[in-house]
């Protein structure tokens, strides 16, 4: 089969299985319906491996961009709207990595959700935003990228508010989507922007158009690319758009894995990456894109540092490192980005899950300091944690150690002001170290909290009442609100091999890609970047090795610190805390963003909303604008019946001058 | 040398020849004593009249040819027109099967009645000669005054079928003098004659006789399709008369009226297009905001339906303004999709008269999405559609005709549809909310009338509850319903099936929109 039938295949699956679970969920008993929708993710990851084989079975360069038009949506004006897929070496690394790890998440889902009184409902969505990422990635135009961007958020909208009655869930719910909608529309000017000179919204053919109608950083390239960037870092949660991402983690924590850390959120990456020749032409757009996700590793990481909310930090350490891929696409290293892509979504599913096993544990319990010595009662998810953690702060073998270095190396090799990404990405390297490894000790060495001692005498620990997490309000577990049950990864298979599998590759997938070792990213994409003016850049070897060990060194200094202060001297951090107090305060306000935000935006919003509701509704709306329409009609409707007053001597009468009327009308044009 | 007879096209000729065998047929059948034969018979007799006239007129379909001296066009636009008449005919016949009307006024005659009136909309669908379109114009009109009146023991029905005779013949009397004048500006009476005449004669399109003529041929169908404001008789013979005729009346003479309409001003009259396009559009808009803003406040369901009528009249004649071959496929295409929905309408409306004591009130349809869903989701789409609802034919048929009226140059007649529309939906959408939102009335206990001598429980049941004899009907009433909602779903069906795959009716009005050769 063609590339592109596995293609249409890879997204037939998660549609069908929405459209399955969400209308036969009354009849669909026990857990068929998170089976149905883990088979047809599992099936659309086997049609992405064969979409890779048949792509890889096809020679030569051009070859390898394969295009297929299902459906002419639209085709007037000079518009080409078509629903067509684009199968070329980046969008098959995309649905590799998406649907491989959204099959693993449905597979943990399927039980860690089986108590949930939305059960099936979680599942249609999740399949749906599967869907949805799916479109997004393999779209052939601007015009299903756009479908697929927003398809996307409207899944993530569903999703963070998927326990609708706790009000913090549906207040994070709109808080993303309106940061969403930002980046759509940013999204969707920009693409107009392009649109207007190279006239088509076929990726393929406006790419080859690009070097003829735009001059180098041409004015309206770069306000387009600036504008695309908006799409990318409202989507990817970089600064300043990045506010709703900690919110996010309101939803259950598959969500957090599948969607704000594992997917959804490296969108932006993919469209920079997806955008390379627009950001090659206006390189002031592309380092913009630069600086900001330089700006976002590092105050996401410094965030990290104080949290206590044990998903908000691993929240905070997904908008880090997705600041190094932005950083990475952005600078022109496209394959190290896409491959921190790939290595970020194994080992931060896999915290996430190993974190949902934690909280499970906990009885939905998330804080930090409630929690310590899981260690002895939960060892395989401790293991887990463990290993992702390690490759997240970079230790080597492990892969986070090998795509993040290549990033910083690519970067830093630009030379000039790249130096000082360079710089500010290992101090923020070595603070990743800290916040990772403070959490990993912080919940599972220590003295055993009294849930941890339960669950060593082999009881799993279960709430009186639950109560929301955030605020503390009673809750009851029908649906709106989470199950009654909890699950652990130690007791449950499923969620056993879903997190064996992404431990495995957080571990060893680092070996695709070891400098003078092996290259299989870079050689795999590099049909898609062939164009590209970074293709064949080499960094010397010193900078190379110079990299490796700075990178050793500082995560293992960094796991060295956090050992000494949060076992060794566990009454260190609080001194250091009343020492420091305006940078602590910084780092734990999150950087004010939130209060600049409600100051500046929210509530003058809102003020503006309350007298358009208040007065403009009422007086010019309801009054002038429906008042007097109405009242027309109103007044029209009693005439109207005035005269059909039954009596057949006015029908005649209006009759005859009714003839009267149009002779009149005909002698004077006649006249 | 011996004298040639004139060559007849009997082929042409069938469905018209159907029709006057089929009524002499039904009528004799009547005479017969056997209750059996005139209750099952002559109906029976009379779906086989129209069946045949049906195939026929498909038989035709395809043919472009003038017959009978040339005074009967036979295309597919009058074919395409034979099928509608016979479609309401066919719906009016079944939902008439339980009717009073047939019962008090002779099976025979009645029938009969309704064939003759089939015949009269068959040649005015295809006359291009002014002699035949009075003919057919008259042919098609006698037999409904008479239907109108068919419920003999109801005041109201006979009031209907006289004041539609009354003012149906000034009318009539209106159109006659129009042609008549034609003819003394032009000296001919075929069409093609009489295009001729106007384009070769210069200065006859801005003669007064041509002109006045004009505009009395503009009431006189104007009066016929209902448009305002030649419409008063609207109201008070929709709800007046037997509600089958209603339903046949509504949907078949529009469809004959407009053929004849497209006929006439687009192929004969179309060089004074430029002197009568604006007329009319002015009385399409008059159309549009008189019945719309008419019904607002109907809670008569017929008399909801006639105000409505009036308003999808102006929506129609907006696509005989635009003159060309896209509004002619437009107006047909509409003209099927009206007859649709509205006989899905009118079925609902029969089938309620007989099961509640509230006759046509909106009454008759509260609760009906839980009691009745068979009926109530043909009403729902009927009405969805009349108001141009997404998904639904009436989407499709106001859709085109828009994009007719702008193709055309009269954006402004368009936007006048829509706005038209927007009103249109405020009475719609209570119909829908009172069959969905509302509960079942308890029907309040009425004053026992008297049954009037003569009458029997059957025949005073159906009759209308406002005239005091329907005492017995209520919701209690074991009435089966089984043959009105058979025609309810079909067409309900039909409303959402074409406004999803409109393509096959679409090919059929583009065939019937290229009949007339115009651009």
């Amino acid at each position: 089969m063609s590339p592109t039938t596995w293609g249409w295949l890879v997204l037939a699956f998660p549609l069908a299985g929405t459209v399955a679970v969400a209308l036969g969920w009354r009849a669909l008993p026990g857990k068929l319906p998170g089976w149905i929708g883990t088979g047809a993710v599992f099936a659309s990851f086997a049609c992405a491996v064969g979409a890779l084989l048949s792509l890889e079975g096809r020679e030569g360069e051009e070859a390898k961009t394969v295009v297929s038009t299902a459906y002419e949506y639209a085709n007037t004006l000079g518009v080409d709207a078509n629903l067509t897929i684009l199968v070329d070496p980046l969008s098959v690394f995309m649905i590799l990595v998406v649907s491989g790890v959204s099959a693993l998440i449905h597979l943990y889902s399927v039980i860690y959700m089986w108590e949930d009184r939305g059960y099936a409902r979680f599942f249609a969505y999740l399949n749906f935003f599967v869907f949805s990422m799916l479109l997004l990635v393999l779209a052939g135009n601007f015009f299903f990228l756009i479908v697929g961007w927003a398809f996307v958020g409207a899944a993530s909208y569903f999703l963070i508010s998927f326990w609708y009655r706790r009000r913090t869930a549906t207040r994070a719910g709109i808080k993303a989507f309106v940061m969403n909608v930002i980046g759509d529309v940013g999204l969707v000017l920009g693409t107009y922007f392009v649109f207007k000179h190279v006239g088509t919204l076929d990726f393929v053919a406006a790419f080859e158009k690009v070097p003829d109608e735009f001059a180098h950083n041409d004015g309206d390239l770069v306000a387009g690319c600036i504008l695309l960037l908006v799409g990318a870092v409202a989507k990817s949660a970089q600064i300043p758009l990045h506010t709703w991402l900690p919110d996010a983690m309101e939803g259950p924590t598959p969500v957090s894995a599948l969607i704000h850390a594992a997917t959804m959120v490296t969108a932006g990456v993919y469209l920079i990456a997806r955008m390379h020749p627009l950001f090659e032409q206006a390189p002031a757009a592309a380092d913009v894109g630069a600086i900001l996700g330089c700006a976002t590793l590092f105050v996401a990481a410094t965030i990290a540092l104080t949290q206590t909310d044990l998903k908000r930090v691993i929240a905070y350490s997904t908008m880090s490192q997705i600041g190094y891929m932005i950083m990475g696409v952005s600078a022109g290293a496209y394959a190290a980005g896409l491959f921190h892509l790939m290595t970020h979504a194994f080992f931060k599913a896999l915290l996430f899950m190993a974190a949902g096993s934690v909280i499970a544990a906990m009885a939905g319990i998330q804080s930090l300091d409630r929690m310590g010595g899981f260690r002895r009662s939960m060892p395989f998810t401790f293991g887990c944690f463990v290993v992702g953690g390690l490759a997240l702060a970079g230790v080597p073998p492990f892969s986070g150690f090998f795509s993040k270095d290549e990033i910083l190396l690519l970067v830093g090799d630009r030379g000039g002001w790249h130096w000082i990404l360079y710089a500010v990405g290992y101090v923020s390297a070595f603070l990743t170290a800290v916040y990772t490894f403070r959490m990993i000790f912080r919940a599972f060495l220590g003295d055993s909290v009294p849930e941890a001692r339960e669950l060593e005498g082999g009881h799993l620990h279960h709430a009186e009442t639950p109560v929301n997490p955030m605020t503390g309000e009673e809750e009851d577990t029908e649906v709106g609100f989470p199950g009654p049950g909890h699950f652990i990864a130690e007791r449950e298979w499923p969620m056993k091999t879903a997190m064996a599998i992404l431990a495995v590759g957080a571990t060893v997938l680092g070996v695709l890609q070891i400098p003078h070792v092996t290259h299989v990213i870079d050689s795999f994409l590099e049909p898609t970047f062939a164009g590209s003016e970074f293709a064949h850049h080499e960094p010397s070897d010193g900078l190379i090795a110079f990299g490796l060990v700075l990178g050793t060194v500082l995560a293992l200094a960094g796991i060295a610190l956090a050992w000494f202060l949060w076992v060794r001297r566990p009454e260190l951090p609080a001194r250091i805390r009343s020492g420091l107090r305006p940078l602590y305060e910084l780092s734990f306000n999150k950087w004010w963003f939130d209060e600049l935000y409600d100051r500046t935006v929210v509530r003058p919003s809102r003020a503006v909303g309350g007298f358009f509701r208040e007065r403009f509704e009422r007086w010019v709306i309801d009054g002038a604008l429906v008042g007097g329409p109405t009242g027309a009609v109103r007044g029209g409707s009693a005439f109207v019946r005035a005269i059909q007053d039954g009596y057949l001597r006015v029908y005649a009468g209006l009759l005859v001058l009714g003839v009267v009327g149009v002779a009149l009308y005909f002698l004077i044009v006649s006249a | 040398m011996t004298p040639e007879a004139p060559h007849i096209d009997w082929a042409g000729l069938s469905p018209i020849v159907a029709l006057t065998a089929g009524g002499i047929v039904v009528l004799a059948a009547g005479l017969f004593r056997g209750a059996w034969l005139r209750r099952y018979g002559v109906p029976l007799l009379t779906l086989l009249t129209l069946g045949a006239t049906a195939g026929l007129s498909i038989w035709q379909w395809g043919e472009d040819k003038a017959i009978v001296s040339r005074a009967l066009a036979v295309d597919d636009l009058a074919m395409f027109l034979n099928l509608l008449f016979c479609a309401g005919a066919i719906a009016a016949v079944v939902l008439a099967l339980r009717d009073s009307s047939p019962e008090e006024s002779g099976h025979g005659e009645w029938h009969a009645l309704l064939i003759s009136s089939v015949l009269g909309m068959t040649v005015l669908a295809s006359a291009q000669n002014l002699v035949v379109v009075f003919l057919g114009f008259e042919l098609l009109s006698i037999p409904l005054y008479v239907m109108c009146a068919t419920n003999l023991r109801r005041s109201k029905s006979l009031e209907s079928g006289l004041k539609y005779l009354i003012v149906g013949s000034v009318g009539s009397a209106t159109l006659l003098y129009g042609l008549a004048m034609i003819y003394g500006a032009t000296g001919a009476t075929g069409f093609e004659q009489i295009a001729t005449a106007l384009s070769s004669q210069a200065g006859l399109i801005d003669d007064p006789l041509t002109l006045t003529g004009i505009g009395l041929i503009v009431v006189g169908f104007c009066f016929k399709v209902s448009a305002a404001p030649f419409h008063q008789w609207t109201p008070d013979v929709y709800e007046g008369a037997p509600t089958p005729v209603t339903a046949f009346m509504a949907v078949a003479t529009k469809a004959a009226a407009f053929g004849a309409f497209v006929r006439l001003f687009d192929v004969a009259l179309i060089d004074a297009a430029t002197n009568w396009s604006p007329l009319l559009a002015a009385v399409a808009v008059a159309s549009i905001v008189v019945g719309n803003v008419g019904a607002l406040t109907q809670t008569s369901l017929k008399r909801l339906l006639a105000w409505s009528s009036i308003a999808q009249a102006g929506y129609m004649l907006a696509a005989v303004v635009v003159a060309d071959r896209e509004g002619v496929e437009a107006l047909a295409f509409y003209l099927a999709v009206y007859l649709v929905m509205n006989l899905a309408a009118f079925a609902v409306i029969v089938a309620r008269e007989r099961e509640t004591p509230f006759g046509d009130d909106i009454r008759s349809l509260a609760g009906l999405g839980a009691s009745r869903p068979a009926l109530a989701w043909p009403m729902t789409l009927a009405m969805l559609s009349l108001a141009g609802i997404p998904a639904t034919a009436g989407f499709i048929g106001k859709f085109t005709l828009i994009g007719a009226t702008v193709d055309g140059g009269y954006t402004w007649l368009g936007v006048a549809i829509v706005v038209g529309s927007m009103l249109s939906l405020y009475y719609y959408l209570r119909v829908v909310a009172a069959m969905w939102l509302s509960d079942v009335p308890v029907p309040a206990a009425r004053e026992p009338v008297p049954a009037i001598a003569g009458g029997s429980p059957e025949l005073d049941a159906a009759a209308d509850p406002e005239d005091g004899a329907g005492q017995d009907a209520g919701p209690d009433r074991p009435v089966s319903q089984a043959e009105a909602t058979a025609v309810a779903v079909l067409f309900g069906a039909a409303t959402l099936f074409f406004g999803i795959l409109p393509s096959p009716l679409f090919d059929l009005a583009r065939d019937a929109g290229s009949a007339l050769g115009l651009l």
